[in-house]
C-alpha cells in the first residue's frame, strides 16, 4: 500500500485500527451509522489478474435495509469472463447492457464516501476495489469497514467452537441465525443476504440495544 | 437502472412475496412495486422499540420469526409468524397504533412505507379490499375485549380490603362471636392447619345458635357451614357473584392457589361496585312468602335489566342474571309449593333447557323446563308432580316468564319422567333424526340443573352420557343446521325480512346466534363436553382438535358481538319483532362488523357440514 503523506498515514491508521484511537467516531452508535453492505462477483480470486463482473450493494439506514437504494452493475469492459459464465450465469450478452468499469468505480467512490463498507470476507472484494479503483487514479476510502465473516468468527471463537471455514461461507452464518435460504445467488441478492446477517449478528450480540461501531470491527 | 432490473435480481424476496395474498392474486407488478419499496429489519426484542416507533408508519410483513400483536390490556390479539401482515389497521384509519409487539423468536421483517401503501390500495382495489377486510375481521374480534374493563373484570383480589378473620373449631361459639365483634365482620372462616373447614355467618349465630338454644359454649364447628364455597385470588369479581347468584349466598371465601384463606368477599362488598342489585333481589326472590309476593318482585326484572346492563361491560353476563332470576323463581315456587302440598313422595329434579340452560336467557325468552324424578315412582304418585309442573309453569308466566310455544314446560306430561324414561326419549331423538327429533335436540342438549335432588340429575347424565352418539346422528344434525342461512347476500347486502307494517328488520337470534349456538352444540356433543353455555362449549372445545383456535375465536367473537347487538335493541325498544333489528340504525362500523359476523358463521356452517355430513347431501 502507498501512502504519500504523514496525514494519510495517519486517516490509514484510524481507519484501519481504530480501538487505537479511543472511541472517536468508530465510537458512534451503529444505528446512526450508513452502512454500504456490498458484494462482487469476479473473475477469479487474484485482484492483480482477475476481473469484476457485477457489482451491487444495498443500504442499511438506521438499522433497516432500504431496498430501493440498492444498485446491482455489470462490467461492460470484462475482458475474459473464464468460469464466471457457469458460477454465476452472467453472459457476454449481458455484459454488453452493463457500465463501464470507470463508471463502476466512480459510482462506489461516491457511495462509499463517509460510509461503513460491509463485506462478507471484506479482505477480498477490498483488494479488487482498491486495485481497480487505482486504475482510474480513483480514491475510494469508506470511514469504517466491518467484515460478517470476521464478526461470525470472533463470535463462533468466544463461545469456544470449533471454527471451520465451511462452517463460515454466507448460507452457513445465515443458517445459525434461522435465515431463510437462498436460492438465487448474484451479487445484489448476496449483498442482501449478508446485509440480513448483519442484522441478525448486532442484535444477537446486541443486548443492551446501543451497540457502538467498534464493538464490529 | 430501473426498478424492476432490482427485483429480478431478488429473486427470492420477490418469490416470498408474489406468494402472499393478497399478491398472488395480482399482477405481478405489484409485488415487484413491493419488493421495491421495502426496507428490511431484523426485529428482536431488543431493537423493536427502536425500529417500529417512529414519525413514518408501515404495513409489516413477517418474513421470519414468530411475535405475538398484543393490546392495550396486554391481551393477546394474534399471533404472527411468516406471511402474516400487521400495521394495517392503523395505515387504513390514520390512527395511532394501539397494539404492542411481543418477540417470540426473532426474524426478518419487510416493512412498506405508508406512501408505497397508499400507491398500491389506490392502483390495486383487490389489495385495499383484502386489508380493509382484514382489518374488520381484526376489529369485530377487539370489539369484546374494548369494553371488558368494567367493574366484572375486575380480579377479587383488589376487592377484598380485609384479611383473612379465622378461628380454629375447637374454639367456642362465644369466642367465635368475640372476633367477629373485635374484627367488626359478619363473618369468620373456621380453619385448621390453615386449611379452609367451614364458615360461620352472623346469620348461623342467629338461626343455629340463638334461636335454637344452643350452648355457646359448644365447638363453633358444631355450628359452621362445612365446605363452604370458595373463590380463588385470581378469578373475577364477575364468577364471585355468579356463585353467590347460583347458592344464593352472601359470604365467599377467597383462597390464593394455594387453598391459604386470604380474606372474604361479601354481597355487600359487590353491591359497592355497582348501583344496581340484582344480589339483593335474587335474595329477595329466596325469601319470598307468596306466590302474590314473588309477583312483585319479578315485575322489577325488565327495570333492574335495563339499569344494569348500563352498566355491566360484558353483555352476555346479563344473560347469566336473567337466567339466575328463573332459577331463584323456580326454586322459591317449587318451595312454596311443598309448603302448600306437602313433601314429595319421592326424589325430584328440575332441568331446564334451551336459553335458560345456556344462561342466555332475554326479556323475550320463553320457559323450557321439565321434571325428572326417581325410576321408582309409583303411578298414583305421578299426581303431585302434575301439579307441581302446572303450579310453577304458570306461575313463571304470571311472574313475565313467557310460557312456551312448544309447550316443553313441567306441565306437560312428555317433560316429566323418571331418569330411564328421559333416557329414552333421548335416545328415540339421536336413533330417528327426523326433523321434529333435530329439533328437540337442538333444544334438549342444552340443558342444566336448578334445583331438586341433585344426585338425580347427576345420574340422569351419567346415562346420558351412555347413549352411543352415532355418525347418522352428527350428520343430521348438520345438515339441519346447514338448512338454516345467515341474511346476507350474494353482492354482501343485507337481505332484509320485512313486518306487516313494512318495515325493514333483520332476525339477529334465528339467523346468527342460533346459528352459532346449533354449530358449538354439534361440536360439543361430539366432544363429550358437559357444559350448556356457549362460550363455556367454546372454552372446553380449545382443549379438542376438532376446531381450531382460531375458529373458536371467531365463533365466540361473532357470538359476543351479535347477542351484545341483540341485548341493545331489546332495551332501546325499536317496535320490531323481538330479536330483530333495523341495520339502518347501526352506525357504518356496526354494519361492517354485522357483515363480518354473517360471513364467519356462513364459513363455519360450511365447514361443519363438511365434517359431519360428507357425502350425505
Amino acid at each position: 500500500m502507498f501512502l504519500s503523506s504523514l496525514g494519510e498515514v495517519y486517516n490509514f491508521m484510524k481507519w484501519r485500527f481504530p480501538w487505537f484511537f479511543g472511541h472517536g467516531t468508530a465510537g458512534q452508535r451503529w444505528l446512526e451509522s450508513e452502512l454500504v453492505v456490498l458484494d462482487l462477483e469476479l473473475t477469479g480470486l487474484n485482484p492483480a489478474r482477475h476481473e469484476i463482473v457485477s457489482v451491487a450493494w444495498v443500504i442499511i439506514k438506521r438499522g433497516k435495509i432500504v431496498l430501493s437504494e440498492s444498485r446491482y452493475m455489470l462490467n461492460a469492459d470484462v475482458q475474459s469472463l473464464a468460469q464466471s459464465p457457469v458460477y454465476h450465469g452472467i453472459d457476454e450478452e449481458q455484459l454488453k447492457r452493463g457500465a463501464s468499469l470507470e463508471g463502476i468505480m466512480n459510482n462506489l467512490a461516491g457511495v462509499l464516501k463517509g460510509k461503513v463498507l460491509v463485506c462478507h470476507n471484506t479482505q477480498l472484494d477490498w483488494s479488487f476495489i482498491q486495485t481497480h479503483a487505482r486504475k482510474f487514479g480513483l480514491e475510494i476510502r469508506p470511514d469504517y469497514m466491518l467484515d460478517t465473516l470476521k464478526i461470525e468468527k470472533s463470535r463462533l471463537l468466544r463461545q469456544r467452537q470449533e471454527v471451520g471455514q465451511d462452517q463460515l461461507r454466507l448460507p452457513a452464518c445465515r443458517r445459525r441465525y434461522g435465515l431463510p435460504d437462498y436460492q438465487n445467488h448474484n451479487a445484489l441478492s448476496d449483498s442482501l443476504a449478508t446485509a440480513e446477517l448483519l442484522l441478525a449478528q448486532v442484535n444477537h450480540l446486541d443486548a443492551e440495544k446501543h451497540i457502538k461501531l467498534s464493538a464490529l470491527m | 437502472m430501473t426498478e424492476t432490473g432490482i427485483t429480478a435480481e431478488l429473486q427470492d424476496v420477490l418469490s416470498f412475496v408474489s406468494k402472499q395474498s393478497p399478491f398472488n392474486e395480482l399482477p405481478s407488478a405489484c409485488a415487484h412495486y413491493f419488493v421495491n419499496h421495502a426496507e428490511v429489519v431484523y426485529l428482536t426484542v431488543h431493537n423493536q422499540d427502536d425500529a417500529l416507533q417512529g414519525e413514518e408508519r408501515y404495513l409489516y410483513l413477517v418474513r421470519t420469526g414468530i411475535f405475538d400483536l398484543v393490546d392495550v390490556s396486554g391481551e393477546v390479539v394474534t399471533r404472527l409468524s411468516t406471511g402474516d401482515y400487521f400495521g394495517y389497521p392503523s395505515l387504513l384509519t390514520g390512527e395511532e397504533i394501539q397494539n404492542q409487539l411481543e418477540v417470540q423468536s426473532p426474524g426478518l421483517i419487510l416493512m412498506l412505507p405508508q406512501a408505497s401503501f397508499d400507491y398500491l390500495r389506490h392502483e390495486y382495489k383487490v389489495l385495499e379490499q383484502h386489508f380493509v377486510r382484514a382489518h374488520k375481521k381484526r376489529l369485530l374480534s377487539s370489539h369484546y375485549k374494548e369494553r371488558s374493563k368494567g367493574w366484572s373484570e375486575r380480579k377479587i383480589s383488589k376487592l377484598m380490603a380485609k384479611s383473612a378473620v379465622v378461628i380454629e373449631p375447637q374454639a367456642t361459639i362465644v369466642e367465635a362471636a368475640k372476633v367477629m365483634q373485635s374484627e367488626g365482620v359478619s363473618s369468620v372462616m373456621v380453619t385448621e392447619d390453615g386449611c379452609l373447614k367451614g364458615v360461620v355467618t352472623d346469620r348461623d349465630l342467629r338461626n343455629r345458635v340463638l334461636a335454637s338454644g344452643l350452648d355457646p359454649l359448644m365447638p363453633v364447628s358444631s355450628i359452621m357451614t362445612p365446605e363452604p364455597k370458595f373463590i380463588f385470588e385470581n378469578n373475577r369479581v364477575f364468577s364471585a357473584l355468579h356463585l353467590m347468584l347460583k347458592h344464593n349466598i352472601h359470604h365467599l371465601p377467597v383462597l390464593n392457589e394455594a387453598r391459604v384463606p386470604l380474606g372474604m368477599v361479601t354481597s355487600t362488598d359487590l353491591l359497592r361496585l355497582q348501583n344496581s342489585d340484582p344480589v339483593q333481589l335474587i335474595g329477595q326472590l329466596y325469601k319470598a312468602s307468596s306466590t302474590q309476593e314473588l309477583k312483585l318482585l319479578a315485575k322489577e326484572i325488565p327495570v333492574l335489566l335495563r339499569s344494569f346492563s348500563n352498566t355491566v361491560e360484558d353483555f352476555s353476563f346479563v344473560g347469566t342474571l336473567l337466567s339466575g332470576l328463573t332459577d331463584a323463581l323456580m326454586s322459591r315456587l317449587t318451595e312454596l309449593f311443598v309448603k302448600q302440598h306437602g313433601k314429595a313422595p319421592c326424589s325430584f329434579s328440575w332441568i331446564c333447557f334451551g336459553s335458560q340452560a345456556r344462561e342466555e336467557q332475554t326479556l323475550d325468552s320463553d320457559q323450557d323446563n321439565g321434571l325428572i324424578f326417581s325410576n321408582d315412582i309409583k303411578p298414583a304418585e305421578r299426581d303431585y308432580f302434575a301439579s307441581l309442573g302446572e303450579f310453577v309453569t304458570s306461575h313463571l308466566t304470571e311472574c313475565g316468564i313467557r310460557a312456551c310455544p312448544g309447550n316443553i314446560m313441567a306441565s306437560n306430561e312428555q317433560c316429566r319422567g323418571t331418569v330411564d324414561e328421559w333416557t329414552a326419549r333421548f335416545h328415540h331423538w339421536i336413533t330417528s333424526p327426523t326433523p321434529q327429533a333435530m329439533l328437540n335436540c337442538k333444544i334438549f342438549f342444552d340443558r342444566r340443573y336448578i334445583c331438586g335432588d341433585h344426585a338425580l340429575y347427576q345420574s340422569f347424565n351419567a346415562q346420558m352420557n351412555e347413549i352411543s352418539t352415532q355418525e347418522l346422528f352428527f350428520a343430521a344434525m348438520a345438515t339441519d343446521i346447514s338448512t338454516n342461512s345467515v341474511p346476507i347476500g350474494l353482492f354482501q347486502q343485507f337481505k332484509l325480512q320485512r313486518s306487516k307494517d313494512k318495515s325493514k328488520y333483520l332476525d339477529l337470534k334465528t339467523r346468527g346466534i342460533a346459528i352459532i349456538n346449533d354449530l358449538v352444540r354439534v361440536y360439543a356433543l361430539k366432544c363429550g363436553i358437559k357444559h350448556a353455555n356457549t362460550q363455556a362449549r367454546l372454552k372446553a372445545l380449545k382443549s379438542h382438535t376438532i376446531l381450531s383456535t382460531s375458529d373458536i375465536y371467531n365463533l365466540r367473537d361473532c357470538w359476543r358481538f351479535l347477542t351484545q347487538l341483540r341485548l341493545k335493541s331489546q332495551i332501546t325498544a325499536q317496535q320490531l319483532p323481538a330479536n330483530c333489528i333495523n341495520p339502518e340504525t347501526l352506525s357504518s362500523l356496526e354494519r361492517h362488523q354485522l357483515k363480518e359476523a354473517f360471513h364467519l358463521i356462513k364459513q363455519a356452517q360450511q365447514a361443519c357440514v363438511f365434517k359431519f355430513a360428507r357425502g350425505s347431501l
